[in-house]
């Protein structure tokens, strides 16, 4: 099976493994006690779970699309943007690489 | 004995339980969606079910990749809401049903095929995106979740969901007690979120699907995994689990009632079928 198939990234154990520690930071903001110490200091709280400085900064730009080429999956990227406000057609569109508005032009056709 | 009444395929998505939440059943772009399960909830008015067998995939809530199961089953007596990051929905825990569910567990592990066993098993918006459309939200039919993985590869083939399929039509048809049920496939349709062409899909594809579904479904499940994510995005492979659904139902099955709405980013398709 393809790793990428029509532009599109194949979440695979092996993407799974390299975006490890990001993903498991993401997944511990699903209490809304870590989503608050999360807030109040992204950083020490990604280093915290282990995070790496490269993950680290592809968080502290909102580098969505960075993030998910690091293997990152998009349920987890969801959980980092509802903890900074951040919705999912921003989020895709940012890793598909177009602005909101080319997004919501292409759900218009 | 158990009687399986028929299936209901449905996709899930989070915007789904966000607009039935915010009260937009009857707003231009969502009354196409929320319209079309009216007929759904009707027949289900009609057929009294009494447990709900729901074949549907966890969104990285319940499980994380530390401990991926491919097949799991929750045989709680309740099975609390995850949240999700964006904080609970106002809905109360599902009731469960430990005594089939420890049945199917017996039965589907006797047929070859074997799930995680969850006691606890907290339940996203593959569960609780479209539950409260086709039914009351104080839940009087109990729930047995069974997830499957189409999140982190390998995930099962298309023929492995078709026989599981089959596996749950005999679990059903070997449970000694007067149970009505219902079997529910959830997931897509094609929907694509990784990558640049994000927020597409394919109406054409997801229609086809619907279609071969009720009336000739084997041939599609001797597609593969990339057949699917090549036509309906790489989460489009969600529509896997519809095949269980439609292989526990057997050869002859009558529509009650399908739908298709496209507003966002999925394709969002209902079909009921009555065996």
């Amino acid at each position: 099976m393809d790793d990428v198939i029509s532009g599109a990234y194949v979440f695979t154990g092996e993407r799974s493994a390299r975006s490890y520690a990001l993903n498991k930071m993401a997944n511990s903001l699903s209490t809304p006690a870590n989503r608050a110490t999360f807030q109040a200091d992204e950083a020490a709280y990604m280093t915290g779970l282990g995070c790496s400085d490269q993950q680290i900064d592809l968080v502290r730009r909102r580098d969505w699309k960075g993030m998910m080429e690091h293997g990152a999956s998009i349920y987890l990227l969801l959980k980092i943007g509802a903890a900074v406000g951040v919705p999912l057609p921003e989020i895709g569109a940012h890793t598909a690489g177009i602005t909101l508005a080319e997004f919501h032009a292409r759900k218009a056709h | 004995m158990a009687t399986l009444i028929g299936g209901i395929g449905t996709s899930h998505a989070p915007t789904i339980g966000v607009a039935w939440d915010r009260g937009q059943q009857k707003e231009p772009l969502w009354a196409p969606l929320f319209d079309g399960y009216v007929p759904a909830r009707q027949w289900l008015d009609e057929v009294r079910p009494d447990l709900f067998l729901i074949v549907y995939n966890d969104h990285v809530n319940q499980f994380f990749f530390d401990t991926y199961p491919t097949f799991a089953l929750g045989v709680g007596a309740v099975h609390a809401q995850a949240d999700e990051g964006w904080g609970k929905r106002p809905l109360p825990d599902l009731p469960g049903d430990p005594d089939f569910a420890w049945h199917l567990a017996r039965s589907l592990v006797n047929d070859e095929f074997d799930p995680t066993i969850c006691q606890e098993m907290s339940l996203d918006h593959g569960v609780l995106s479209f539950l409260p459309l086709l039914t009351d939200s104080d839940w009087k039919v109990p729930v047995v979740p069974l997830a499957v993985n189409v999140i982190q590869h390998p995930i099962p083939t298309p023929r492995r969901l078709y026989r599981l399929g089959a596996a749950l039509g005999k679990a059903i048809a070997s449970y000694p007690k007067d149970r009505r049920i219902v079997v529910f496939g959830t997931g897509g349709l094609t929907h694509q979120l990784h990558g640049t062409k994000f927020g597409t899909h394919n109406e054409a594809w997801d229609n086809e699907f619907m279609d071969r579904l009720e009336t000739d479904p084997a041939p599609l499940s001797e597609l593969s995994t990339q057949d699917y994510m090549e036509r309906g995005g790489t989460e489009g492979v969600e529509m896997i689990m519809w095949l269980a659904m439609r292989g526990a139902l057997g050869r002859n099955v009558k529509r009650v009632t399908r739908n298709y709405t496209a507003p966002f980013t999925t394709g969002y398709g209902l079909l009921v079928l009555e065996t």
